[in-house]
Formats: C-alpha cells, sequence, structure tokens
C-alpha cells in the first residue's frame, strides 16, 4: 500500500515538474532566419529580421502554395539593440525565436559610424548563437538584403551562407569577427554583400574594420584584394587566376586549390621583417596562348609568369593597406606575437603606426599539376 | 554502509568534473590565458600531494570519519571545536552549488520559473538519494553516471573537432610566465582535490589501504578531463573571447554545426550537468548530516537530513548575488581551502603520527 502511495506520489510529481510554464509550441514561435542591424538616416539604430512564415512552408505538395510568401521582413528602430528587439517584437504575435538565425548582417552607415556597441548585446543573451555568419551590406541597409526573393533557395539566408564556400573563400563567422576585435595583432576583414542593379544581391569583397576605434570601417577591398588577404589569413580554399603571358602571345587561366601559405617574421637590428610564402597546386583551365604546358620548358615559363605576376599584385595591396588604411588585416600582428613574443609587449602598444612601416616581402609558388585535357591551344 | 574502491573513483570523478568545468574554467583562462591548459596541468600536480594528506590522515584512522578520529585524538570538546570550520564549510558548498545551478539552468532553460523551484527541486532529489541508501547509494549512483559524463565530453570533444584552430594557443609559455601560470593553477588545484571529502569518504571504504591508489585515480582522470576541455575551448574561441564568456565550455558546444544537421547538442551537457550536481549536493549534505550526526553524537544521521536539506536551502536562496559567489570563491582558494583543507588535516595528521611515534617508543 505503502508503495503504491509513493508511486503516485512520483506520478504527481511528474506532472507538476515538467516544466510546461516554459514550453513554446513551435506555432507560438516566429523563427528568424536572419537578423540586421542598420542606421537610419536621422541616426536611429535598426534591427530587421528575416521572419519565416511557416504556413507557406508545405512538404511539396501540390496544395497551390507555390504563390505564397514564405517569409517577411520586419524591422523597428530603437534607443539601443536590445529596445530595438523590442519594438521588432511588438509587431509580431509570435515570439522571436533566433535559434536558427545563420546570417548577422550589417549596415554600411552603422558600421561606418561604429558598432563597437553593438556587438555586446549579441553575444550577452543565451540564445544568440555561436554558428551565424556575418556579412556587411554595402550601399544599403540588412533590409535590403533581405526582402530579396532568392532563386535557389527559399530564404536569401540559405544563399547567403552558401555564398562564401562558392567564392572559395572559408565562411567568416561572427564570433569569429568578435574574436578578431578582442585580438591584439589583427584586425577584422568582413565578407561584403551588395545590391546590383537587378536587384539581387551580389558579392562585393570585403570591408576593412578599424576595431581600435569604436569598430569603424574605414574602407573596402574588392573580390580579388579579398581572395589575396585570405590567402595570407589561411581563410582561402580555391582561386582562379589569370596572367597575360607575352611570350606566348596570349593569356593563361588556373585554378588553385590546397593553397598554403607560412608567414616568418625575422629581426633585423631590432626591427622587423615579414616574409610572405605562398604556395598552391592547381589545374589550367583556360590556354590562348602558343605554349604547350605538357613540355617542361613551357610550363615552367608559365609558372613563372604568373608567380611574378601575383608577387606584384600582392604585394600591391599589402603596401596599399599599410599606406591607406594602416589596419593590420594580415594579422601580421599576431604572427609577430607568435613568434616573438617577448618584443610583442612593447611592440603592441603603437602597432597600427609599426604595421604601416613594416618591411614585407612575398613570395609566390604555384605549381599546375593537373595541365587539363589539352596540351596547346585548341585553336592557336 | 560500504563503499568499493571503483565506487570512490566515480564519486571524485563525478562530484568535481562538473564542478570545475562548469565555473572555474573561464576564471582559469581570465588568468592565464592561452594557457590556462598548463594551469589545468600544474592545478593537478598540485592537487597531488593535497589529496594524499587527506587520504592518508583517514587511513591513519581506520573506520572512523573525521569528526570521529578528532574527538580520539584530541579529546571531547577540542576535538569538536577543531573540525567545526570543516563542518561549516561542508554547508556552505553545496548551498552555493545548489545556487549556481539554479541561476545557469535559470538562465539557459527555464528563464519563466523561479530559482527556488528549480532548487527546490534539486533539493528533494537530494534528499531522497541521501536518506534512501547514504553513501552507498551515492556511490552507486556515480558509478552510474560517471562514465557517462566522461563519455558524453568526449563525444562533445570528437564533434567540436572542425572548429579548432591551434593558432589559438600560441604563443605558448612566454606571454604569461610561470607566476601567472602557477596563479591561474589555484583555483583548479583546490578542487581537483575535492572540498576534503576524503576525509569522510575513506572510512566507509571496504578496503581502506585502497584509498589512496583510488583517489589518485579519481583526480587524474579528473585532471585529464580538464585540461582537454580547457584545450577545447581555447582552440575553439582563443583566449580573447573565452575569457569574455561567462560558461565558456558550454557555449564552445553551441558551437558545433556538422553539415548543418547536427546542432543545438548543448543540452547534452545540461543533462551531464544536472547528473553532477545532483551528486555533488547528495555527496555534501549526506558528509553534512554524517558529521554533523558525529558531532552532536546523535545514533541516527537520517534524522539530521531534515535539518541539513532546511539549512542548505535557505542558505541558497539568501545568497543575494552573482557577486557573492565570485567572492566565496576567492574566499574558498585563499582561506576556507588553506585552513581545512590544508591546515587542519596537517594538524591532526602531525599529532596523529607523533602519537603513534611516542606509543612505540
Amino acid at each position: 500500500m505503502k508503495r503504491v502511495a509513493n508511486l503516485c506520489f512520483a506520478l504527481l510529481l511528474l506532472t507538476v515538474t515538467t516544466g510546461c510554464w516554459n514550453l513554446k509550441e513551435p506555432n507560438q514561435l516566429s523563427f528568424v532566419k536572419g537578423a540586421g542591424l542598420g542606421l537610419t538616416e536621422d541616426g536611429k539604430l535598426e534591427v530587421s529580421y528575416l521572419v519565416v512564415l511557416p504556413a507557406a512552408l508545405g512538404g511539396g505538395q501540390i496544395s497551390g502554395g507555390e504563390n505564397m510568401e514564405t517569409f517577411r521582413v520586419m524591422s523597428a528602430t530603437g534607443k539601443n539593440v536590445s529596445d530595438a528587439m523590442v519594438n521588432v517584437q511588438s509587431k509580431l504575435s509570435r515570439k522571436v525565436f533566433s535559434g536558427h538565425r545563420d546570417i548577422f548582417l550589417v549596415g554600411q552607415r552603422l558600421a561606418e559610424h561604429g558598432m563597437g556597441e553593438t556587438i555586446d548585446p549579441f553575444l550577452r543573451i543565451p540564445k544568440s548563437v555561436m554558428r551565424s555568419m556575418i556579412y556587411v551590406v554595402k550601399n544599403g541597409q540588412p533590409k535590403d538584403i533581405f526582402s530579396i526573393v532568392p532563386f535557389f533557395d527559399q530564404f536569401i539566408t540559405t544563399s547567403l551562407s552558401d555564398e562564401q564556400k562558392a567564392m572559395g573563400l572559408k565562411p567568416y563567422l561572427a564570433r569569429k569577427f568578435v574574436e578578431d576585435v578582442l585580438s591584439e595583432g589583427k584586425q577584422p576583414l568582413v565578407p561584403v554583400v551588395g545590391l546590383n542593379p537587378s536587384e539581387h544581391y551580389s558579392y562585393a569583397g570585403s570591408a576593412i574594420f578599424n576595431k581600435d576605434e569604436d569598430v569603424k570601417l574605414v574602407g573596402f577591398l574588392n573580390k580579388k584584394e579579398t581572395s589575396y588577404a585570405r590567402w595570407i589569413t589561411g581563410g582561402l580554399t580555391r582561386i582562379t587566376l589569370t596572367s597575360h603571358v607575352p611570350k606566348g602571345d596570349g593569356s593563361i587561366s588556373v585554378t588553385l586549390d590546397s593553397l598554403d601559405q607560412n608567414i616568418r617574421v625575422k629581426k633585423i637590428h631590432e626591427q622587423m621583417q615579414i616574409a610572405v610564402h605562398l604556395t598552391g597546386k592547381g589545374t589550367i583551365i583556360e590556354n590562348t596562348t602558343k605554349l604547350d604546358p605538357t613540355k617542361q620548358k613551357d610550363l615552367q615559363l608559365i609558372q613563372e609568369k604568373l608567380n611574378q605576376k601575383n608577387q606584384k599584385l600582392i604585394l600591391e595591396l599589402i603596401k596599399n593597406v599599410q599606406e591607406e588604411y594602416k589596419m593590420d588585416i594580415f594579422g601580421f600582428g599576431e604572427q609577430v606575437h607568435q613568434q616573438y613574443p617577448h618584443q610583442w609587449k612593447t611592440l603592441k602598444q603603437n602597432w597600427p603606426e609599426l604595421f604601416s612601416q613594416l618591411d614585407v616581402s612575398v613570395k609566390v609558388d604555384l605549381q599546375f599539376t593537373n595541365l587539363g585535357q589539352t596540351n596547346t591551344s585548341i585553336y592557336p | 554502509m560500504k563503499l568499493s574502491g571503483i565506487q570512490v573513483v566515480w564519486i571524485i570523478v563525478t562530484t568535481v568534473i562538473i564542478a570545475i568545468i562548469g565555473l572555474k574554467i573561464t576564471p582559469v583562462i581570465q588568468i592565464a590565458k592561452q594557457d590556462a591548459w598548463l594551469s589545468m596541468l600544474v592545478g593537478g600536480v598540485v592537487s597531488v600531494p593535497l589529496t594524499l594528506l587527506v587520504a592518508h590522515l583517514s587511513i591513519l584512522h581506520p573506520n572512523q570519519t573525521f569528526t570521529q578520529f578528532s574527538q580520539t585524538l584530541l579529546g571531547k570538546w577540542l576535538g569538536r571545536i577543531i573540525v567545526l570550520p570543516n563542518l561549516i564549510a561542508w554547508y556552505i558548498l553545496p548551498a552555493i552549488v545548489l545556487r549556481s545551478f539554479g541561476d545557469f539552468i535559470h538562465l539557459i532553460i527555464l528563464d519563466q520559473t523561479p530559482i527556488w523551484i528549480i532548487m527546490l527541486l534539486l533539493i528533494v532529489v537530494m534528499t531522497y538519494l541521501t536518506y534512501s541508501s547514504g553513501i552507498t547509494g551515492i556511490g552507486r549512483f556515480c558509478v552510474l553516471v560517471g562514465p557517462i559524463i566522461i563519455f558524453t565530453l568526449l563525444v562533445s570533444f570528437l564533434l567540436n573537432i572542425r572548429n579548432t584552430e591551434w593558432h589559438h594557443l600560441l604563443p605558448i609559455y612566454s606571454d604569461t610566465g610561470w607566476a601567472t601560470i602557477l596563479k591561474g593553477s589555484l583555483s583548479p588545484a583546490v578542487w581537483f582535490a575535492g572540498p576534503f571529502i576524503l576525509l569522510v569518504i575513506v572510512s566507509f571504504m571496504e578496503n581502506p589501504k585502497k584509498a589512496i591508489s583510488k583517489s589518485m585515480l579519481g583526480v587524474g582522470i579528473t585532471v585529464f578531463m580538464l585540461f582537454t576541455s580547457t584545450l577545447m575551448v581555447l582552440l575553439v574561441f582563443g583566449p580573447d573571447l573565452a575569457a569574455k564568456l561567462r560558461f565558456s565550455f558550454f557555449v564552445s558546444i553551441k558551437t558545433i554545426d556538422i553539415l548543418d544537421f547536427i546542432q543545438n547538442i548543448d543540452i547534452s551537457i545540461v543533462f551531464i550537468w544536472i547528473f553532477g550536481v545532483t551528486a555533488q549536493l547528495s555527496l555534501y549534505s549526506f558528509i553534512a548530516s554524517y558529521e554533523t550526526a558525529q558531532w552532536l553524537k546523535v545514533k541516527d544521521w537520517r534524522k539530521i537530513i531534515w535539518f541539513s536539506a532546511p539549512v542548505i536551502f535557505i542558505i541558497a536562496i539568501s545568497i543575494p548575488n552573482e557577486t557573492t559567489i565570485t567572492l566565496f570563491d576567492k574566499f574558498w582558494t585563499s582561506v576556507v581551502f588553506p585552513i581545512c583543507g590544508i591546515g587542519i588535516p596537517f594538524l591532526l595528521w602531525t599529532i596523529t603520527v607523533i602519537k603513534r611515534k611516542s606509543v612505540k617508543l
């Protein structure tokens, strides 16, 4: 009898201790796939959400659901991030759920104004996701990008999270951005998307930030420059290079994978020197020259030409960044930190200044391991 | 009530791992930055003599718990006075554990539930486990959940390998130096040794001679798991970001994302955390009740649970905020542990050795 009583008591406990008052059914939640922060023209902070409309996401059955909208963009302004979030919530009857947030967008105006204060709330809230990717929206606001009707996917956020991989870049996550902001010897380099004239988005390189001054956007790199910069920091998986070869009277294109980089710091007369060594192996995908890559001599000529050309371009990029922006987006400071930790303690105080005067040399070593299916150009 | 050797191993592992993973990784990273993993190893080494001391002291007095043998050594009154600090510590510690865990669950999952309900539920489970079977039940519970905890942690490490970046650990040593590494190791070191629980539980062992080898094994497993967990947190976030995250290990599990399919497995960590906290609470409340009974010379220690459980609950509720817990942690490392974990046991150990020698002469 006592056993039965105990069992009943245990069952009773089960019913009251399930935590059901904390339960939110999926139909009480509004799932957010993407969140954006921007600054309106009159200087107010604006939060935008890409909210999923689950009713339109049928299981692929023919139910006439084709014309239904699958998402809606909601935005509102506020005094700070949380205030704006609350204001968006007030326009939605279901509680915002950010557990599926893939994309985090920052409007250009906010980025230029400085986004230091806006980073905290995104880390502090327990439901914030550490897996989101971050983009800067060039010449626009996050809601402009969210409003795009994509052609491959149901939501633009899915396209955006595949975009970097498709461009041969390792995904740049929001947590990586925070990590760069908190680091000592590296400046954030954030991917950029822009609206194109056909009302769709296009990847447009990346944005240079100054973490020491309120995380302010200071300049842009184009697609090519971004690839080079990411190659140096180890964030590149694939790149296609084209070069004119005067000797062969034509041009050659190669796609490189298995890219590698090695940054050596040398100390000469109390001056730090950086030696960047980039390597890559790849396939020839286009050859309009008279040269025949199957011949050792011609192949060497082509490799030499491409090495030289890219060496020059990368060095130009580094010089340009050093002089124009003075932002160490290549993480050279981090390399000095790792290779000369004792010197770094004194160097880090005025690293931005030192970086701009840093002596950098670049060496590119390319190998074409796969020559493609043809030897000389098909149509000489 | 008897404990086997393997139960002692798992009691140490289960009750200590969760406490350090939950609350100690971030503070260590704040001090020792990318060398926090070295701090964990150094802490492990430091904890060995501390564990040896309490284990050996208990072996010298077979079948007697701390309160009992201090009374046989020092007499009825002095013996009672000297154990008071430990007794008080054994009441406050579970309260702190209870409150931190309540806060954590409140923050992460049950944000609409009052903290006292979360804590009350844990107190009920704790009282049930302690009352129904005492230390044997706690030992069995730990043998059951200890391996689950280790397994879950190991799987989480494997799943998180994709997110790791080796350069986060560089440069090793030169940024911090041995003084900072040692400073960072102090807080985990006193935890690895366990809050001097061996003073009590060794007396329940079937074979007390094995106490030293078993406790060393337990501490060894714990140190290894903590070393790997700290390494994973550092490899995923780097020292700068990890130092900003309150529950850095928990958040590092949140980063797991395999093929957009295996995500949000942080809930498994909440599971093992509940297991660990239940074991911890039950063990400390058992020790507190049993030792209070010995102190008051009450024959049935189970009656004391009806006193100790409410006391723990009330202390936990009356903690005003997070700052108090942080302050207590500093107080624990700098005052409580040196007195209760080193000072008093060492004093008793010296007296025991001197007395034995004089008897032999």
